[in-house]
């Protein structure tokens, strides 16, 4: 069993000392950044403190000098992302800090990919995200994003106010077999229907599968304005993308 | 955040230990799918944790501020404050009390008119609180309005029309806004939801009030020394409920008595260590726009399900972290809230189907399972979280125990306060109110009905009527050819509260200025000034209306006395209970028969002395189990059943005392 000071980097030894409060758990990630090179530990650190351009530097640097992707990936930002998930779970840290983590991990995550094509490994998907025109709430969108890039979707975020042009030529451009929508005031719900209907004018509505969110969403909602699926929250959400890529699949087969 | 070591820079890390360069261009090495799915499998899991804490957190707390109370939010937001420096994020103004689920994915202000109010036209109509008063605008909602001029609104929402806390009643002007919209489908008469009810018409005047009002808090007369036996316990650091361990010691040991009343709704704080009451508060029930009485409310809640419960748990929510905030308590010191209300009242609260109530023979759903055997008492006890309430997460609710049909665990909670049972030869209780209550108790008999007076001693249907809120006429006395009054607060006159109306009937009635059927001595008068100067005034109409009210009061003080087997001078000891009881002037109730005709010196008031019941409770457990059995043995009337109901009813009506024999 290792011991704090087996720890080399000062930084998260104080973040184990203030905020991993449960035994097993301070035992285990101890045990876990012990283990880890220094190189892997600032990795951590960076991710922890919510710093992607630090996290994207050190990433390059460590598959640069020869350090193995999977290495990165367990001992640099999943080893990061749960002292993230335990400060969130005990209200040290809020959603705003988590998703900064996240995007930080992104970061990171953006110099394995291309190890990933060259492994033959396919992504999962690529989805086009965003918030429709004149909407500018964004939490709930980035949530599913965050989700989505950790069950291996590569996600493409157009962020908030987005018009229907900037859906379609995102679709496109990336060739995204999914698009999410996103859309919380019901003033802004009809814009989700109307970028739709812009697909559908523009005969681009055959190639992709369209799913449609927010609290006020219904599933009949969804279906009167011809969407594919809509999803009660972030992890449904990751559900229903895996579902739509299947039947699109198999529609394409057909 | 000073004083943490800085990390690394990059380019120590570039070199090892011997101070060398990485090696540049190194060959990728390839990754095996399984293994990276199973990397993507335990960020997934990582992240799932993460989404349920954050669903869960959304219910107190706002998304979108962070860890130092600062907005990301890239919207306008009404709880954002100036930055604490400059350049920085918005500062959050708003409190974590809100449930921020439908907040964060939901809508916000629309109707872009309201966005602009200088752009709208300004003409010649208004709108007030009764206070204040603002030039009526094209679009702006009554919420704006409240907001200008400075009345408090409760909204957990953001006035998205969801969370239906912001209920108005609009006084005047019901034309001048814009129909209802879909949130406010459950809202009938001249309730709206101040979001969503907008000006359309700027010639019309609009009056409006929030549905809380704070009535004058009767202060707690006695506090009885109850030997401290509640269900809390706190061994060391150890909290226990019932011998269960809850929680660890965080300070204070905490209950909370409510008095649910139909018109008015109490709640006492009590240290349940030291057995003293902490804090006090008082407001009106907001489930008022589902009617005023409680047959009303039942046949709302059939139409409208969880309207009422909403309203009521928000409200008593509301005062709990109000008074958390001001006090620095946390809600998690509270492990017990004890509830005493009438049969609907409590049911309500407790979320229950309360039909039955409302029909033949008005026994609630919990009564009729008691007298089926199916359970032990009408008494229940739930936890706080299954109905929303902010307390502690072990902390558990006791509904007090119903006695029969209306009558319920608010008389049930005078009992134990008065000890009726415990009395020497023959008592009396008597709990005005919307429902007013009667038992008579001696020789180990008890008997109770409940009296359906409605709420026109509390204002409901009287022009000037009103409950005993500051400005509120409390007193009347007839003196040299005009009114003398005084009102609560001392301010300037508003309307009359029970406890003056009994006063202005029992001197008009002495006066010779109207007749024991309630007509002004000038046969053609319609009314009579009350405060000329304000323009009060008591109408023909009103004093029908007491008629009546006052005649329920009657009736079931006269039937349950008759069927007991005594006269009005026979009862040793009178007890007085009720929101206005404490103000009421005897001798003028007995003389307009409010009340049975006892003897002054044997009529005792104990105020509200359904909380400091529910209090008493909540400080012993025996005391709760002895008031559990004895409510068995309360025989009840149905007043309506009695063959002579009706003669009894119609010689109530008159404003005259009670007979001294009953026959």
């Amino acid at each position: 069993m290792a011991a704090l000071n087996d720890i080399a980097n000062d930084f998260l030894k104080d973040e184990i000392e203030e905020f991993i409060e449960r035994p097993n758990e301070r035992t285990r990630i101890i045990d876990a950044f012990a283990r880890a090179t220094p190189a892997m530990q600032e990795i951590s650190a960076a991710l922890i403190d919510g710093d992607n351009g630090t996290v994207d530097t050190l990433t390059r640097a460590a598959l640069d000098e020869g350090v193995e992707a999977l290495e990165v990936m367990d001992d640099g930002l999943i080893a990061g992302m749960s002292v993230v998930g335990i400060k969130f779970r005990e209200n040290f840290i809020f959603v705003p800090e988590v998703l900064a983590c996240a995007r930080a991990m992104k970061a990171g995550m953006a110099h394995i990919e291309p190890i990933l094509s060259a492994s033959g490994i396919e992504p999962v998907g690529t989805v086009i995200m965003g918030t429709v025109k004149g909407d500018l709430h964004d939490i709930g969108k980035n949530l599913c994003i965050m989700m989505l890039r950790g069950a291996g979707f590569v996600v493409h975020d157009l962020g908030v106010d987005t018009s229907e042009d900037e859906f379609m030529d995102a679709v496109e451009e990336h060739e995204a077999p999914l698009l999410g929508m996103s859309a919380l005031l019901t003033t802004t719900m009809p814009n989700m229907g109307k970028t739709i209907d812009a697909f559908i004018d523009n005969d681009m509505r055959e190639d992709v599968k369209i799913m449609v969110g927010g609290a006020s969403v219904t599933q009949e909602f969804a279906d009167d304005m011809g969407a594919d699926g809509t999803a009660e929250d972030a992890v449904g959400c990751v559900e229903l993308a895996q579902q739509l890529l299947q039947e699109l699949k198999q529609e394409q087969e057909a | 955040m000073s004083g943490r070591p800085k990390r690394g820079t990059t380019d120590e890390l570039w070199r090892d230990s011997a101070g060398r360069p990485p090696p540049l261009n190194s060959p990728m090495k390839k990754i095996d799918k399984a293994a990276y799915q199973e990397r993507l499998d335990r960020i997934t899991a990582i992240f799932k944790d993460m989404m349920a804490h954050a669903t869960e957190q959304a219910t107190y707390r706002c998304p979108y501020k962070n860890r130092f109370d600062e907005c990301t939010a890239r919207f306008g937001c009404r709880n954002q404050r100036k930055p604490r420096e400059a350049g920085g994020l918005l500062v959050c103004g708003g409190d974590d009390k809100l449930d921020y689920r439908s907040a964060w994915e939901t809508e916000e202000a629309p109707l872009d008119v309201s966005a602009d109010p200088a752009g709208g036209s300004v003409t010649g109509g208004s709108v007030t609180d009764g206070t204040t008063t603002q030039p009526a605008v094209i679009g702006k909602s009554i919420f704006d309005y409240a907001d200008d001029l400075a009345v408090q609104v409760p909204t957990s929402c953001f006035r998205n029309g969801i969370c239906h806390e912001c209920i108005v009643e609009i006084q005047q002007g019901m034309e001048g806004l814009a129909p209802r919209t879909k949130p406010e489908s459950f809202l009938r008469e001249n309730y709206r939801l101040a979001c969503q009810a907008r000006v359309i018409d700027p010639n019309v005047d609009v009056a409006f009030a929030p549905l809380r009002r704070t009535p004058k808090i009767l202060t707690v007369t006695e506090e009885k020394e109850t030997a401290l036996d509640p269900v809390v316990s706190r061994r060391g650091d150890d909290i226990f409920y019932d011998g269960e361990l809850v929680d660890q010691f965080r300070g204070h040991v905490y209950g909370l008595a409510i008095d649910l009343g139909t018109t008015t709704v109490v709640m006492d704080f009590v240290d349940l260590e030291t057995g003293k009451s902490v804090h006090v508060c008082s407001f009106e029930n907001p489930q008022r726009f589902g009617g005023s009485d409680v047959m009303h409310r039942i046949s709302y809640d059939g139409a409208f399900e969880d309207e009422l419960w909403n309203a009521i748990i928000n409200a008593v929510n509301h005062e709990i972290m109000d008074w958390c905030e001001r006090t620095g308590t946390v809600r998690q010191e509270i492990y017990e809230i004890v509830v005493a209300g009438n049969a609907t009242m409590r049911d309500l609260f407790f979320r229950l189907d309360v039909q039955s109530i409302g029909q033949k023979p008005y026994k609630s759903q919990i009564e009729n399972e008691y007298l089926a055997g199916e359970r032990e008492t009408t008494a229940l006890t739930i936890g706080t979280r299954r109905l929303g309430l902010r307390a502690n997460p072990k902390a558990r609710v006791y509904g007090m125990p119903l006695i029969a049909s209306h009558v319920g665990g608010d008389v049930a909670a005078d009992l134990a306060t008065v000890e009726l049972a415990a009395q020497p030869g023959v008592s009396m209780l008597v709990d005005v109110g919307t429902n007013t209550e009667v038992v008579v108790a001696g020789n180990g008999r008890m008997i109770t009905a409940s009296c359906p007076a409605g709420p026109a001693f509390e204002g409901g249907g009287i022009q000037y009527g009103m409950p005993g809120y500051e400005g509120a006429i409390e007193s009347l006395r007839w003196d040299d050819g005009r009114f003398a009054w005084s009102t609560i607060g001392g301010t300037a006159p508003q309307g009359i509260c029970g406890s003056g109306l009994i006063d202005l009937l029992a001197e008009l009635c002495r006066h010779g200025m109207m007749s024991p059927k309630g007509v002004f001595s000038d046969r053609k008068q319609f009314e009579v000034a009350v405060v000329a100067e304000s323009g009060i005034t008591l109408s023909r109409q009103d004093a029908s209306n007491l008629a009546q009210a006052k005649a329920a009061n009657y009736c079931g003080q006269y039937i349950v006395l008759r069927t007991f087997g005594v006269a009005p001078g026979d009862v040793d000891r009178l007890f007085l209970a009720g929101g206005f009881a404490n103000y009421v002037d005897v001798r003028n109730a007995i003389d307009i028969g409010f009340l049975a005709p006892v003897p002054e010196d044997r009529i005792v008031k104990v105020g509200n002395a359904a909380v400091q019941g529910a209090r008493e409770i909540l400080l012993s457990r025996s005391r709760r189990a002895e008031l559990e059995a004895l409510v068995k043995d309360i025989e009840h009337i149905e007043l309506e059943t009695t063959p002579d109901f009706f003669e009894v009813f119609v010689e109530a009506c008159q404003f005259k005392p009670m007979p001294g024999m009953l026959v």
